[in-house]
């Protein structure tokens, strides 16, 4: 859309509101998260611009966060963010889509709607029930099945951490498979196709991109996951050695700034630090959602599907 | 017939996953359901400062109150301007996709924001008011979504009898459109309550603290949160499973108790609705 265009619809619009208080009333609510948007960007990203300016990448490739040293590097954390959740949708990306396209395509008419509704209900359980579950069953569990001292670990945190994301993969991606037209599926019934065919050469082609549109939704929810990935990560704020050994506690950015917020001191360079880190993750999954959102509005039948 | 047999094989190794899923859920609930003994259903109404939990409950309805009481109308109002009125495809676009990034902010990301907006900015301080303005943020998204498919799914002849009869716009869709959508716009609201009832991560430098004395008496005071009082004792306070079992399980039955209520009304209404039978 070019921007001749846009201003002379804005200037209509403007008209409209003039003559209808109604509609003016409206048109500010729904504005509104636009405004939110903004001044969340500008307030996050103003109180780290300090950290910004001192600390430049080293927010981000800096080796070592020792708060009392006032180091800041941030490296290790985000190694640990990134480490905890590719482990989850390496996890739960498979199962999924699996359990989407099982749900939309094999189960019987009559179970759908119970099985949608207990995912529903996954769904819907706070992060810090998650948290407690994994810190009083999960983390002792994995502590005796490998022998180790402390159960919080990177792999806890990815398990959890999975089946917290698998209800919004499963979601978004049976939305895209029951979005595919009924006439599609009937017209290759009639040539025959079996029902696996179907899945394969119809359903699959037109959700692929629904289906990458969850995943990334998927990792957006993932990385910016607090409460319970803090609970039961370990919060060690070093690069595990080995770098891919999963059996050791990461500090993932989100546990940092929900453990550290309380005792930094307004203005203080770590306070700044934070935000820093607050933004970058502000940023990283503003990103992701959008481009998630492309995907879905240009998909070929996810027209419409809402997310 | 070896084709058959390979399709069963196929379907029975999509099947897993979804079983995968059942079993978790179940074991989450068997979890749960293992501590209900040890709990202790008296301490529902002493006060925190004699071991109960009645202030977190209190205080916990007290932000889901206030928070609803901010993104309900709003919320309702913003998905009607986008169904009804949104003139311009354009600006609805960038609306639209304002609302998906709204949802897609990490919890975390809020906190900071509300804590830097509305506690210090606006000078609310740590109180129960920032902790409503937080989460009704957090609400927001998912009541417009919600509310804007049940306004969607009522067909636009109500609304054009309505017309024809000399309202004008706003008349016809209060009278008619929005009363048919009433169920799916209320589903979206009890959603929204349920999606913040248990939320932790916002509210974590914005409005709790882990003891008061009382009942916050103003708007401008911290108050206490089921949430909360779970996480600072698990994470900070090392306090064994057994003693915090029971706010974990209240804190579960009113999330899911909510949640539950949304999708069987859901479901209801649907049937009951004969125009909305297409979907």
């Amino acid at each position: 859309m070019n921007l001749e265009s846009f201003l002379k619809s804005l200037h209509k619009l403007f008209m409209r509101l003039k003559s209808q208080p109604v509609e003016f009333i409206l048109f500010f609510c729904a504005s509104f998260s636009i405004v939110i948007l903004l001044l969340m960007f500008l307030f996050v990203v103003k109180e780290g611009s300090l950290a910004f300016v001192r600390l430049g990448v080293q927010l981000i490739f800096g080796q070592r966060w020792e708060t009392n040293s006032d180091l800041y590097g941030g490296f290790p954390l985000v190694y640990g963010s990134l480490m905890v959740v590719s482990g989850a949708l390496v996890i739960s990306v498979p199962l999924g889509i699996c359990t989407s396209i099982f749900i939309a395509e094999v189960l019987p008419f009559q179970l759908r709607d119970p099985v949608k509704s207990i995912i529903e209900l996954l769904a819907s359980i706070p992060s810090v029930i998650y948290g407690f579950i994994g810190a009083t069953f999960l983390a002792p569990l994995m502590a005796s099945i490998f022998e180790l001292h402390s159960g919080a670990t990177a792999l806890t945190a990815s398990l959890i951490l999975a089946i917290m994301v698998l209800p919004t993969i499963v979601g978004v991606s049976g939305e895209t498979i029951s979005a595919v037209p009924r006439d599609y599926k009937e017209a290759a019934l009639a040539l025959g196709a079996s029902k696996w065919q179907i899945i394969r050469n119809v359903v699959l082609p037109l959700s692929k991109s629904g289906m990458l549109a969850s995943v990334m939704l998927g990792f957006g929810r993932a990385i910016g996951e607090t409460v319970a990935v803090l609970m039961v990560a370990g919060n060690v704020a070093m690069v595990p050695t080995p770098p891919w050994n999963y059996l050791a506690p990461v500090y993932p950015v989100t546990a940092v700034i929900a453990m550290q917020m309380g005792e930094a001191a307004v203005g203080s360079l770590e306070y700044s630090a934070l935000f820093g880190l607050g933004s970058i993750l502000f940023i990283i999954t503003f990103v992701v959602n959008t481009i998630a959102d492309v995907i879905v509005r240009r998909g070929p039948v996810t027209r419409g599907v809402q997310l | 017939m070896s084709g058959q047999t390979g399709e069963r094989v196929i379907f029975a190794i999509l099947g897993v996953p979804m079983l995968i899923c059942m079993l978790i859920f179940s074991w989450i609930l068997s979890l749960l359901l293992t501590g209900i003994g040890s709990v202790r259903w008296e301490l529902l109404t002493v006060s925190a400062l004699q071991g109960g939990m009645f202030e977190m409950i209190v205080g916990t309805i007290y932000l889901l109150l206030g928070a609803t009481a901010i993104a309900g109308p709003v919320g309702i109002l913003a998905a009607i301007y986008l169904v009804e009125y949104a003139p311009s495809r354009g600006l609805t676009r960038i609306i639209d996709q304002a609302i998906n990034n709204l949802a897609g902010v990490p919890s975390i990301v809020i906190g900071l924001f509300g804590y830097t907006f509305f506690c210090r900015h606006l000078r609310l301080g740590v109180s129960l008011t920032a902790g409503w303005l937080t989460l009704a943020l957090m609400m927001l998204p998912i009541v417009i979504r919600g509310s804007e498919e049940a306004l969607r799914m009522v067909p636009a002849s109500f609304k054009e009898a309505a017309l024809a009869l000399g309202a004008t716009r706003w008349k016809a869709i209060s009278s008619t459109t929005l009363p048919a959508a009433a169920p799916g716009v209320v589903t979206s609201v009890i959603l929204g309550i349920a999606r913040v009832a248990g939320e932790t991560a916002a509210i974590l430098f914005t409005s709790c603290v882990l003891i008061t004395r009382g009942l916050p008496r103003s708007p401008l005071e911290p108050v206490m949160a089921l949430s909360y009082n779970l996480f600072v004792k698990i994470v900070a306070l090392g306090t064994p499973a057994q003693k915090v079992f029971g706010v974990a399980l209240v804190l579960f039955m009113i999330v899911t108790s909510l949640s539950l209520s949304a999708i069987l009304l859901r479901i209801h209404y649907r049937k009951g609705q004969p125009w909305l039978m297409i979907r």
